[in-house]
């Protein structure tokens, strides 16, 4: 939504002064020139009783401004009623939301662990697919050299991770081809 | 979602097909069904009145909005040349919206929310009871490994018991803490302090501001390190001398201390405990020392607190088994400054759950009761002056948990307070001593360096 312009508001704004033409309101600007409150050094509130004479704190000038500027949404002024159905109702929205969250979180951390496991195994097996243990309850010798985890290395080497296409582009490899075939109609 | 809306309407509906239906309970707060006494009045009160309109207060532009009877009708538009607002079925359920109890409101994204908090509240309820199943497990292997004596498990499954019990009690409060009747019961101070929502309610009200104002108080007058090293309050405590309650550090007319104030102390989590009250004025001028000492204005004992039973009447405690040191008024003699009097509540015993398992609470069986005739019968702690509430403490291992403060000063009625009391010192008034100041003329030998 475009937000409606500034440009009147800043003309009767008492903060954005617009520059005064020194033309025919020369007289104007030197009669109300002494009344303009200069902001001194004191934070204490000036008393307005014994100093006679209009001033203006600027700070109260900008809380009004603000407050009352019809940008500004109006406070909601709600019966008992109303405010405990809102309220129910923010609850409710609120614990969805958690809900939601949590349902995501479970699920970012179910797949890490899976790859975290698909990691593990990779590193432990060698060419023909078999483990330490396995080797030793087959009866055949240990795997020497680099053969066991050799997968895994390469897998860590993430070589050519970044030529092709993004990686949210890709699609999982399988060994027939899908069951309907290219979407064409896809766009972001 | 249609059968929720149906549901909520369907009081609305009954109205609708009920056109004789008297609408008696309209003062009535519409869903406080506990203050069943009120309703029963205003029934009495319509049936033996003569029969009134529906609202004699409503005026006839108003009743445009509401009258839903053919007759009403036509008598509006007769008399007052009104004509009723909206459809009939509209009217009647404006009408009728009063006597809708809250959690049937017919709006959709309400009953919707609620629906999903109820979801919720199942939820948890079904999760509390699969914890304490789960707990009921661990006790059982828990008294096994005590009976075999395998200490190491058995450390491991008291602290995962423990664990476990924290976990119970934040389930409690989560099922019940988006529940908007209960909120409401909370705001207008019905709420029962036996359930853990309300205790948790309440201990975070206090939390937000009246604690914080305490513990500025009692920080920036120094009560803490002065009388007690440290205090974290963890029991609200509020002072009152007859009617008039008294702020936190708030000065106090001596003649209105002149008799024992009443405490309200208010414990935010479950059970029965035993506390020790005293009331210390740091503020003692001692002449000889050129300093200031302790004097002890009440101590008592043995005193029962609970989250419902807060209210202490320090004047009308028992004197055999409770009271050590009766009330004395507090007083500031003339020409000293104002005097703090420390309210302190100390717990007695261990601070500890009392549920905890069986073997702890055994090893840790202190003597929760305080023996009074004893400390009276020993002099160190039945003397006012000079009462250390520090050694008190330690000697009976009691820990402060509640605190309060207020203060006196010399006034117009504290001679009288002080003479009633039979205490000496009435009429003595305390003064500066004078430092003259050098003489103006220095002798010659005499240099600055």
């Amino acid at each position: 939504m475009q937000p409606p312009s500034m440009a009147l508001l800043r003309a009767f704004s008492p903060l954005w002064k617009a520059p005064i033409r020194p033309s025919i309101f020369s007289g104007l600007l030197q009669t109300h020139q002494p009344q303009q409150h200069t902001a001194d050094f004191s934070s204490t509130a000036p008393r307005c009783k014994r100093k006679k004479g209009k001033r203006t704190d600027m700070r109260i000038t900008n809380i009004r401004y603000h407050l009352f500027h019809p940008m500004t949404p109006r406070p909601l002024r709600w019966s008992r009623n109303r405010h405990l159905r809102h309220w129910t109702i923010h609850r409710a929205w609120q614990l969805y939301q958690h809900n939601l969250r949590h349902k995501r979180d479970e699920e970012l951390q179910k797949q890490y662990f899976s790859m975290y496991n698909a990691c593990e195994a990779l590193r432990n097996i060698d060419n023909y697919g078999l483990t330490a243990e396995d080797r030793t309850a087959m009866g055949e010798p240990p795997s020497e050299g680099k053969e066991t985890g050799r997968l895994y290395r390469i897998a860590m080497l993430k070589r050519g991770m970044w030529n092709g296409p993004p990686i949210e582009y890709a699609r999982i490899q399988t060994d027939t081809p899908p069951r309907n075939g290219w979407n064409h109609q896809w766009t972001r | 979602m249609t059968m929720a809306l149906e549901g909520a309407c369907r009081p609305m509906a009954r109205c609708v097909q009920r056109p004789g239906l008297k609408r008696i309970n309209l003062q009535i707060r519409t869903f406080t069904t506990s203050n069943a006494s009120r309703q029963e009045v205003t029934d009495i009160t319509s049936t033996s009145s003569p029969p009134l309109p529906a609202n004699p207060f409503r005026s006839p532009e108003s009743s445009a909005a509401v009258v839903h009877k053919p007759q009403s009708e036509r008598r509006l538009i007769a008399q007052h040349g009104i004509y009723p607002i909206g459809s009939r079925r509209r009217r009647a359920a404006i009408a009728s919206t009063p006597s809708i109890p809250f959690h049937q409101l017919p709006y959709q994204c309400f009953q919707e929310a609620r629906k999903v908090l109820q979801q919720d509240r199942v939820e948890k309820v079904a999760e509390i009871a699969e914890q304490r199943r789960r707990m009921e497990k661990v006790q059982t292997s828990l008294a096994q490994s005590q009976s075999t004596g395998d200490e190491p498990s058995v450390k491991q499954l008291e602290r995962r018991l423990r664990d476990m019990r924290q976990h119970l009690e934040e389930l409690k409060i989560l099922a019940d803490i988006n529940d908007p009747l209960v909120r409401k019961k909370f705001e207008d101070g019905l709420g029962d302090m036996n359930k853990p929502i309300y205790r948790h309610l309440a201990d975070k009200k206090w939390r937000s501001y009246k604690r914080k104002v305490l513990v500025q108080r009692i920080t920036q007058m120094n009560v803490v390190p002065d009388i007690l090293p440290h205090i974290d309050p963890t029991i609200a405590v509020s002072l009152s001398f007859g009617r008039k309650d008294i702020p936190h550090g708030g000065l106090v007319l001596s003649t209105l201390s002149e008799d024992a104030p009443s405490l309200n102390i208010q414990p935010f989590d479950r059970g029965e405990r035993l506390v020790t009250i005293a009331v210390i004025n740091p503020d003692v001028p001692n002449v000889a020392k050129d300093g200031f000492g302790y004097r002890c204005h009440f101590l008592a004992s043995n005193i029962s607190i609970s989250p419902t039973q807060t209210r202490v009447d320090l004047a009308s405690l028992d004197p055999e088994s409770q009271v050590i040191l009766p009330w004395l008024p507090a007083f500031a003699q003339k020409g000293l400054d104002y005097q703090r009097m420390g309210v302190f509540v100390l717990q007695q015993g261990s601070i500890s759950e009392e549920e905890t398992s069986t073997s702890t609470t055994e090893e840790q069986s202190s003597p929760a009761n305080l023996p009074v005739q004893e400390i009276l019968s020993a002099a160190r702690y039945s003397k006012r002056e000079n009462f250390v509430l520090r050694s008190f403490v330690d000697k009976y291992s009691l820990h402060p948990v509640g605190v309060d403060l207020f203060r006196t000063q010399w006034d117009e009625g504290t001679a009288g307070v002080m003479r009633r009391a039979g205490i000496p010192g009435w009429d003595v008034e305390f003064k500066r001593k004078r430092i003259y100041p050098l003489p103006y003329r220095r002798l010659k030998e005499e240099r600055y360096r």
